[in-house]
């Protein structure tokens, strides 16, 4: 009896099994033809009511309150309805989002991801040439959302996304403290920056601001890899472009000289329990000389450091930045991809220009925005413009791969708490990406 | 569970009933009588529980992000379970947990309810609720607001500072020495006002004869205390056991906020990574591996648990 029950539950359980497997899990959707590249598109608003919903993160998106009325009084026929949702779930909900039946139009992208892969965004080559974005925009500020017919290699092939606005990483510091420790200016390479740190410590300071509980200590690493190495050589790397390694002498020089700069205190101790807003909390209130982060905290520390706060790009041979583009995509459930495309169309323009750089976030063309002298802001347009003329400008090495974010924060925590030696955080580095790339 | 309950209905039906009827159509009718009873809920339990553990266990067979479209994987994502020392890690982490989870509250639990019930206290509503409020916190909030009592400016180190240990100040969540303590501290507030309720009321159901009689034996209070008190509340012990481990091997809201599993993998638990391994790695098929192994090892804690907590027959 007892055994009987045992096999008929077991034949159930199988029969539930084979119900559920009749399909392998996701196949029913991605059987849509692709998008063909060269068909060609309508440019402008097409007539009658069309309605169109954005989705976007509060950071990145904070310019589209003013961005959207703009559009809509040009075009008073479009209604465009904004939602915005924090980084972290938005990041972790987009492709669901987009796979579903109420997909929204316009999508801020952080990152590729798997949205090409699994065709759930629109090519949006047709556009770019329609509209003539490629004339438009220096060709490293599209490259980050071009993709191969892999699905997953970055940097060439189709456009994906429109930037709107960028952010770049560079080097902030404190001018009144630097004045304080009798240097005049900025330092302008790696050498002069680490006597500057010494010459902080020595005098008791803080000499770099550092919050690492995110995994920020990423930033300087990269921005040591990249100078050392070359921007050019550097970005292949981050593009995931074949038989590139993280393990090069400018990323062994970064994770060798976090860890030295550790032991000799340039930093708190405590850099893995703070996260990035307490690092910028503790640096706005004078601790710390300097401090490795992106604009888009830039009109906090000018409000509370005023005059004394400085931005500067990363010191090196070649001014390099880590910086990414506020890049809307087309879904590709969208039925209004034409009015879809004008809207990314308008938001290089002048309008939406002011708009973003009044949130920290720079526009292609810095002609369209001003600042006054001596404020983070102008300090901000001539770094953004000593990139540019350097083709500097480098993706997050964070957005590699979908887990590199991950793979980031947890190995640099290790290697500043001493865990690990630089060579091997660079291994555990390089075989996240060559799961994916590799 | 069902069935055992149809067979012992059925037996008794035999032999009560004269079998006006074959024995074998009552047989199935009795049977079928209680299944019916039990049907609703069965259903619901089969839907909601059975039918998306098994749809895990077949995702789990496949390479799938989730989105795209999926490719039979066998028995790979187990295998990348098992060669990942991470994840391996993490399922340690969680067993870990037990310790602050289940063993120190019920310790703590015991010895509280034991000393409480001896003295009958005006204030003991009041005390119970104040206790018992742990467990009734969304566990998020909880979590964020120890996040913050353990920040390197939080009201932990201000603490130590005033007594004079500044010393020993240090962002304890970002600490590879002191992260796994911190968020299993956590735990222990949580789980010791449930066990502390669960045991007093037990306390209560003991009969008092048991200690008289222990009394007049000459037992004092550590003697009534293991040897009365303890073997009483067997059932109590057991129901706060089982709880308290299921929320330390499904430990996910107190970890996730507090460290995200940080600094490097030094707190990360099952939880935390299936939730990655889903959302952010698009690896949906390794999570449910993942998810699969840790339903196993649960159940097969519990039957432990339970076999060790039955009543001698």
């Amino acid at each position: 009896m007892k055994s009987m029950t045992s096999v008929k539950s077991a034949l159930s359980a199988a029969a539930v099994l084979l119900a559920l497997g009749a399909c392998a899990p996701g196949s029913s959707s991605g059987d849509e033809p692709a998008a063909d590249a060269n068909a060609p598109v309508q440019t402008g608003v097409p007539s009658g009511q069309v309605e169109l919903n954005l989705i976007a993160t509060p950071e990145s998106g904070a310019a589209m309150k003013d961005i959207i009325p703009a559009f809509q009084t040009k075009h008073p026929n479009v209604k465009i309805k904004y939602v915005d949702t924090t980084y972290d779930d938005y990041n972790k909900s987009l492709n669901l989002a987009l796979s579903s039946d109420t997909s929204p139009d316009i999508v801020l992208l952080n990152a590729v991801g798997t949205t090409v892969k699994d065709q759930l965004i629109l090519n949006l080559q047709p556009y770019a040439k329609a509209y003539g974005w490629e004339s438009a925009y220096p060709a490293g500020q599209l490259n980050q959302w071009r993709v191969a017919t892999d699905g997953t290699t970055l940097g060439s092939g189709d456009l994906y996304a429109a930037p709107a606005s960028f952010s770049q990483v560079g080097l902030y510091f404190n001018k009144a403290k630097l004045k304080k420790l009798g240097i005049a200016a900025a330092p302008a390479t790696i050498e002069e920056l680490e006597a500057a740190l010494a010459k902080a410590k020595a005098s008791g300071e803080t000499p770099l601001q550092l919050g690492n509980k995110e995994g920020h200590a990423s930033f300087p690493i990269q921005l040591i890899g990249q100078s050392t190495d070359g921007p050019a050589a550097y970005a292949k790397w981050v593009f995931g472009e074949g038989g590139a390694t993280f393990d090069t002498a400018g990323n062994t020089k970064g994770a060798q000289s976090i860890t030295d700069w550790g032991t000799k205190g340039y930093y708190s101790k405590d850099a893995n329990g703070i996260d990035l807003q307490g690092a910028v909390d503790k640096f706005t209130k004078g601790d710390g000389v300097f401090f490795v982060d992106g604009s888009w905290d830039s009109k906090k520390i000018g409000d509370a450091l005023k005059g004394d706060a400085g931005f500067v790009p990363f010191p090196g041979p070649k001014a390099t930045a880590i910086g990414t583009s506020v890049a809307y995509g087309i879904s590709r459930k969208s039925k209004n991809a034409q009015a879809a495309a004008a809207f990314l169309d308008f938001l290089r323009g002048p309008e939406a220009a002011k708009a973003s750089f009044a949130q920290g976030f720079l526009p292609s063309d810095t002609s369209t925005v001003t600042a006054e002298p001596g404020t983070i802001s102008a300090d901000l347009i001539a770094a953004w413009n000593k990139v540019n003329a350097d083709d500097g400008l480098i993706g997050f090495n964070n957005n590699a791969t979908a887990t590199m974010n991950d793979t980031l924060v947890a190995e640099t925590q290790k290697l500043i708490a001493g865990k690990v030696a630089p060579a091997t955080f660079i291994r555990a580095v390089q075989s996240d990406w060559a799961r994916t790339h590799g | 569970m069902a069935d055992s309950l149809a067979n012992r209905v059925a037996v008794r039906d035999r032999t009560v009933v004269a079998p006006a009827t074959p024995v074998r159509a009552r047989r199935s009718r009795a049977r079928l009588v209680p299944l019916l009873y039990t049907a609703p809920a069965l259903l619901f339990y089969a839907a909601f529980v059975i039918a998306p553990w098994l749809h895990s266990l077949w995702i789990s067979f496949w390479d799938w992000n989730g989105i795209g479209v999926a490719t039979w994987a066998g028995l790979d994502n187990y295998r990348e379970i098992l060669a990942d020392p991470a994840l391996r890690l993490s399922l340690v982490h969680a067993f870990g947990l037990i310790l602050f989870y289940s063993v120190i509250p019920i310790c703590f639990g015991l010895v509280l309810a034991a000393l409480v019930a001896n003295v009958p206290w005006k204030g003991m509503p009041f005390v119970r609720t104040v206790i018992f409020l742990p467990q009734i916190l969304p566990l998020v909030a909880v979590g964020s607001v120890w996040k913050l009592f353990f920040d390197d400016d939080g009201p932990f180190n201000a603490l130590l500072r005033a007594v004079g240990l500044s010393d020993f100040t240090r962002a304890w969540l970002g600490d590879f020495t002191w992260a796994y303590p911190a968020v299993g501290v956590v735990g222990t507030w949580v789980s010791t006002g449930l066990c502390f309720l669960l045991l007093y009321s037990g306390i209560g159901k003991i009969d008092p004869a048991l200690y008289e009689a222990a009394r007049l034996d000459g037992a004092r209070a550590i003697h009534e205390f293991w040897h009365v008190t303890v073997p009483g509340l067997r059932r109590e012990l057991s129901v706060a056991a089982t709880v308290t481990v299921i929320a330390a091997l499904a430990s996910f809201d107190v970890v996730y906020v507090m460290t995200g599993g940080g600094p490097g993998e030094s707190t990360m638990v099952p939880g935390v990574a299936i939730y990655r391994l889903t959302f952010t790695a698009g690896q949906v098929g390794t999570a449910c591996a993942l998810a699969v192994v840790l339903s196993l090892l649960t159940c097969a804690v519990m039957f432990a648990l339970n076999r060790l907590t039955r009543e001698k027959p």
